[in-house]
């Protein structure tokens, strides 16, 4: 069959073509990966906590504003400033950094975030201008920013104090009731005034200015292009996680190692399927006979349970793990490939080259394998699902690789870390949805090859 | 057995313009294209025509069993005055099939079950065709089945035992024979055989054949005999209809087609020539004929006779008009302008 | 090639001594004898005819000289050449010179191959041609020998694109193009529309008369064998009971076989449909895994005695010009061989 032909009535079936559609998405995001995810650097770092601190702790997705009656501000950065640098008499320079933050929503954002980089120390003052005039100070230091690390000021950790004077610039006797350990600090800063500032107070809607003052008192001090982190009550595409890691990135990533377990175990149990199937039914003998009893030892060893023993006693790693299965799912196509090669050995046009004195490799590299090679494609695309389910159902009981970011691998931490007892449902549902997608899209496109390359096997 | 011999001069088979097309994705591929014959008590008429000429698909359409995508779409099959075309299939199944007219299909020897023994198969498909003689046959009890059975065999040359028999014990012929008799089972006027020696060996061949001349001559069998082989068709047929490309290129007397002498021998090119590649025992001859080119395409025919592409004597005329199936001797029709020694073939 | 006398003036090419083959059915219980000691030899540019019905063992004897199946014991010789060489080399020179014709055009060739690919194998095979556009020159010379012209048109094409003439013509190319010494045709025509018979026949004729080749034509229609072959030999489970030249063979047989065989050959002539042939056989064609000791023909035999039974087999006798059979009883009967 040719190419065109092939392209003819795989193009007539609408599963295959949806199968296909499905799996060249899949390839694509999994390989642009990088450019499409907020947090480019996650698959090195998705145990790093870190990494992953500046994001809101189990935040539903961004859209779901659309469905609840007071919608809570998104995650975001601002990275857009207006600058001013100005020199004092003394020498020392004054460089001014201010940025918008327009607040239309009815939750504040969990926590905002300044980060400067540079180097030296620098004294900084950042201070919030909010819409109806009022200014608060909230932060008053000189900071190393040579330190490497952090450099940041985060309004929930470092200004409670500073939000309770704003109160209590305004109120006495309700900032001496507030406790700087309990109070939520910018949803105080953000609320209108005279609300009740406590529990639920009423936020202020309006553009807000955020600006930083820094102080270079020597030229070997310097102040890079800060950005302030917004952490928002619903972030991303996908939301949180309990480890603030965001769930979107986490799924993408997955695609990769979905990607790669599948089709690498899928193709070299089918490969070594087809070529065990070839020999041992070509060459019989020895050969066959012990190959036809290992495929019997192997066959009726229950995949599952032997993963998770050899798991749980030599916790190996992922790519141990596509080993064994490996080692298991040659089989399938090993029986088929068997029976296939015993009926294509009996046919004329082999018999006629033997004849002319082909040695069997011959015959097998010309004139079985090919014929085999059409249903090893569909074969392999069968196979993708299980794979992966596999390894899912191993990750998820705490036995897989804990070290790549596989859906099993969220699966897992969604449920041991309480994903469904509190309700964060997006943790849960999209690598599972995944699982079931990708595993769909492939028996889709297996079942379109199967029913085209699936060699009849008479000739005529 | 009853006596299935009747001086009648009216034919037990009457077939007019048949026509049977299949209807693929491709287009219709008219398979058979206007025969016409008739078949009289104890007469054999044999089918003959090369792979894909379509006599196979006519000896199915004489039972009413064009298989799909294939329909009948014209034309007339009389068998004992009842009329085919247009049947409903239960009133086929219930008055037709088997009891007026049965089939011998081509590979039936090999169509045998090899898990049941002979009694078996031949119980079902009796069962199938008489199902109320066959339910008291068995009501009688143990024997019963089998002396229904039994007289059929004889009738074939079988013994009894063969019922306990599986298919794989039996010879090639063995096996011809048990298909033929279950083709028999209600005593039909008429059966069609598709090739039903081809894949036997030549002596078994030949006692297969006496053994249908056999029942020509003691039951006044009427049998149409389909085959590729010119010879074996003169071994057992008294008359012969020559088939090209779904059309009928010949339809005479044994004597017609065979007969050595030019002026009573065969009148179409297609059969002389067919004859003359047919390989001859007995006669020496130093070359065999054949002829070049291929059967044409059933799904677009050329345009007058089907036969002209490869025709020798092939002029203008044979290439756009289409000959029509003339009378050309007593009960011996031909189509063909040549045979016809018409005036514009002659003139050009 | 038409008198009847097989004594050709080529030296012998292909020698068969005494070639018995044994298959082991059913599980060790059926020793199934398919070849019973044959014997034959081949002259250069000779065709002999191998005529028996199911059984016989022609076909086998076919595979054995092909090589396709190991013989249990005797020799084939081609050429000087001994089948059954154990080093690769030898094996290989065996091989070409020995090619054939299988049955069905369409399964003797990969249906994923196209015709260029299906000639270029044999030359692959044994490593001729050192370039791909000296292999392709060797396929394009023996495509013209079979009249597949014009060349450039037919080698992209896949099996199935041709008719079964043309696989044919096709199939023998293939056989061509290694220049061997015998070639071996099992049923080439059988699988072919009668009109198309004839051409393919007399095409290897041709072919044959050329290049000086030898056939071994296996048959069951023994009237193409009159046709095609210079000898006959007529085999019945596993051995010749009658050989010599076709002409003797059908006119003047002498085996009680051969006749029977030759009587119930059907003829295109007319008015045979009301008489009964007349068959010289009884029963059927004993199993190969029990054959009668003796004659083993003795169980059909309408002129069998005791002697057939009790006295071992009869040999091959020859009765001068080339025609021997192994009836013990032939003078008894009365026929004389000779016209």
């Amino acid at each position: 069959m040719s190419a065109g032909e092939f392209w003819d009535d795989f193009s007539k079936s609408k599963t295959g073509l949806v199968g296909l559609g499905l799996m060249l998405a899949f390839v694509l995001l999994g390989a642009s990966g990088e450019l499409l995810v907020p947090f480019p650097g996650a698959s090195r770092h998705w145990r790093d906590i870190d990494y992953w601190r500046d994001n809101p702790l189990a935040a539903p997705p961004a859209w779901t504003n659309a469905f609840v009656a007071r919608k809570g501000a998104p995650s975001s950065i601002l990275t857009r400033f207006k600058a001013e640098k100005e020199t004092r008499d003394d020498g020392v320079g004054i460089e001014t950094f201010a940025f918008d933050y327009p607040f239309a929503y009815d939750r504040p954002p969990r926590d905002l975030i300044v980060r400067v980089p540079g180097s030296g120390r620098v004294p900084l003052v950042i201070w919030l201008e909010r819409p109806d005039g009022l200014s608060a100070e909230l932060y008053r230091d000189q900071v190393d920013l040579s330190g490497g690390g952090e450099n940041r000021v985060s309004v929930t950790r470092d200004c409670a104090r500073a939000a309770i004077e704003f109160v209590r610039s305004r109120d006495e006797a309700i900032a001496d009731t507030m406790n700087a350990d309990l109070i939520k600090p910018v949803a105080v800063l953000f609320a209108k005034a005279g609300s009740g500032n406590l529990d639920a107070p009423t936020p202020l809607k309006g553009v807000y200015e955020i600006k930083i003052r820094a102080l270079i008192v020597s030229s070997d001090f310097s102040v890079g292009r800060p950005s302030i982190i917004v952490s928002g009550q619903v972030s991303g595409i996908m939301g949180t996680d309990a480890a603030k890691r965001d769930v979107f990135t986490g799924i993408v990533l997955g695609i990769r190692w979905a990607l790669v377990i599948g089709i690498l175990s899928s193709s070299v149990t089918v490969v070594a399927g087809v070529l065990l199937g070839i020999v041992a039914a070509y060459f019989g003998g020895v050969l066959d006979w012990l190959l036809t009893r290992l495929y019997e030892l192997i066959y009726f060893l229950p995949v599952l349970p032997f993963l998770i023993v050899i798991s749980a006693i030599f916790k190996p790693s992922i790519w141990v793990l596509i080993a064994i299965i490996c080692a298991f799912f040659w089989t399938g196509s090993f029986k088929t490939v068997y029976g296939m090669t015993l009926q294509i050995r009996e046919e004329s046009f082999v018999e006629a080259s033997r004849a002319l004195g082909s040695g069997p490799w011959r015959i097998v590299l010309r004139h079985i394998a090919p014929m085999l090679l059409p249903y090893s494609f569909a074969s392999m695309a069968l196979s993708v699902p299980a794979i992966i389910v596999y390894e899912a159902s191993v990750s998820l009981i705490g036995l897989g690789d804990a070290t790549i970011v596989s859906w099993g691998q969220i699966l897992e931490s969604a449920l041991t870390q309480g994903a469904v007892i509190n309700g964060l449902w997006w943790w849960v549902i999209p690598p599972g949805l995944m699982i079931a997608l990708m595993g769909m899209s492939f028996a889709f496109l297996g079942t379109a090859l199967d029913k085209i390359l699936h060699p009849k096997l008479k000739t005529r | 057995m009853g006596d299935m011999k009747r001086a009648g001069t009216e034919p037990v088979l009457s077939v007019r313009g048949l026509k049977l097309h299949y209807f693929t994705s491709k287009g219709a591929v008219r398979a058979v294209d206007g025969i016409s014959f008739d078949l009289y008590p104890g007469e054999t008429l044999g089918l003959v025509g090369e792979s894909g000429c379509g006599k196979t698909s006519a000896g199915y359409a004489l039972l009413g069993m064009a298989s799909p995508p294939g329909r009948i779409v014209e034309g007339s099959i009389l068998v004992d005055g009842t009329e085919v075309v247009g049947m409903p299939e239960r009133s086929l199944r219930r008055d037709l099939r088997w009891s007026k007219i049965s089939m011998v299909f081509q590979g039936a020897m090999n169509c045998l079950t090899p898990v049941y023994t002979i009694r078996e198969l031949m119980a079902e498909t009796y069962r199938e065709h008489a199902p109320a003689r066959t339910r008291d046959a068995v009501a009688r009890g143990d024997g019963g089945i089998d002396a229904l059975l039994a007289e059929s065999l004889r009738l074939v040359g079988l013994p009894v035992a063969a019922l306990g028999r599986y298919p794989h014990e039996l010879s090639g012929g063995m096996k011809q024979r048990v298909a033929i008799a279950m083709a028999l089972f209600l005593e039909p006027r008429v059966v069609v055989m598709d090739e039903p020696t081809t894949a036997l060996d030549v002596i078994v061949q030949a006692q297969i054949l006496n053994l249908v001349k056999g029942l020509k001559r003691d039951l006044g069998l009427s049998c149409v005999f389909i085959t590729h082989d010119l010879a074996t068709e003169a071994e057992i047929a008294d008359r012969i209809l020559v088939m090209y490309a779904g059309k009928m290129a010949e339809l005479g007397s044994s004597e017609d087609i065979f007969g050595n002498d030019p002026l009573t021998g065969s009148l179409h090119p297609y059969t002389q020539m067919l004859l003359a590649s047919t390989p001859r025992l007995h006669r020496r001859v130093s070359e065999l004929a054949f002829i070049p080119g291929s059967p044409p395409d059933l799904i677009d025919p050329p345009e007058g006779c089907r036969f002209a592409p490869r025709c020798p004597f092939a002029k203008a005329k044979c290439h756009r008009d289409e000959p029509p199936i003339a009378e050309l001797g007593h009960r011996h029709l031909a189509a063909c302008w040549k045979a016809m020694e018409d005036p514009e073939y002659e003139r050009l | 090639m038409s008198d009847s006398s097989p004594a050709e003036p080529g030296d012998i090419i292909l020698e068969v001594r005494d070639l018995r083959k044994e298959f082991i059915a059913r599980k060790g219980r059926a020793r199934v004898r398919a070849v019973d000691g044959v014997s034959f030899a081949l002259r250069r540019g000779e065709i002999i005819g191998l005529v028996g019905e199911s059984g016989s063992g022609k076909t086998t004897i076919g595979k054995l000289i092909m090589r396709l199946i190991e013989p249990s014991s005797g020799s084939i010789e081609v050429a000087g050449f001994r089948s059954g060489s154990r080093s690769a080399v030898g094996d290989m020179a065996y091989r070409r010179r020995v090619q054939m014709v299988f049955q069905d055009p369409y399964a003797s060739m990969n249906p994923h191959f196209r015709i260029k690919d299906v000639l270029e194998e044999p030359l692959l095979v044994h490593r001729i041609g050192k370039t791909r556009e000296e292999r392709m020159a060797m396929v394009a010379s023996a495509m013209e020998k079979v009249k597949m012209t014009p060349v450039a048109d037919f080698l992209d094409r896949h099996p199935h694109m041709l008719s079964g003439g043309q696989r044919q013509r096709i199939a023998t190319a293939r056989t061509l193009i290694l220049r061997p010494s015998v070639i071996v045709a099992d049923e080439p025509v059988s699988m072919i529309d009668l009109s198309t018979r004839a051409e393919i026949l007399h095409l290897m004729k041709t072919i044959q008369e050329e290049m000086e080749l030898s056939f071994i034509y296996i048959t069951h229609d023994i009237s193409t064998a009159r046709y095609f072959a210079d000898r006959i030999a007529v085999m019945y489970l596993g051995r010749i009971v009658e050989i010599g030249g076709r002409d003797e063979v059908i006119d003047n047989p002498v085996h009680p076989y051969t006749r029977a065989l030759i009587a119930a050959v059907c003829e295109p002539e007319a008015g045979r449909a009301g008489t009964l042939r007349e068959l010289q056989v009884r029963g059927e064609i004993p199993s190969a895994s029990d054959i009668p000791s003796g004659c083993r023909f003795r169980t059909r035999c309408m002129y069998a005695a005791e002697e057939c039974a009790a006295l071992p087999e009869p040999e091959l006798e020859d009765i001068g010009g080339g025609h021997s059979h192994a009836c013990r009883r032939w003078k008894e009967i009365g026929w004389s061989g000779s016209p």
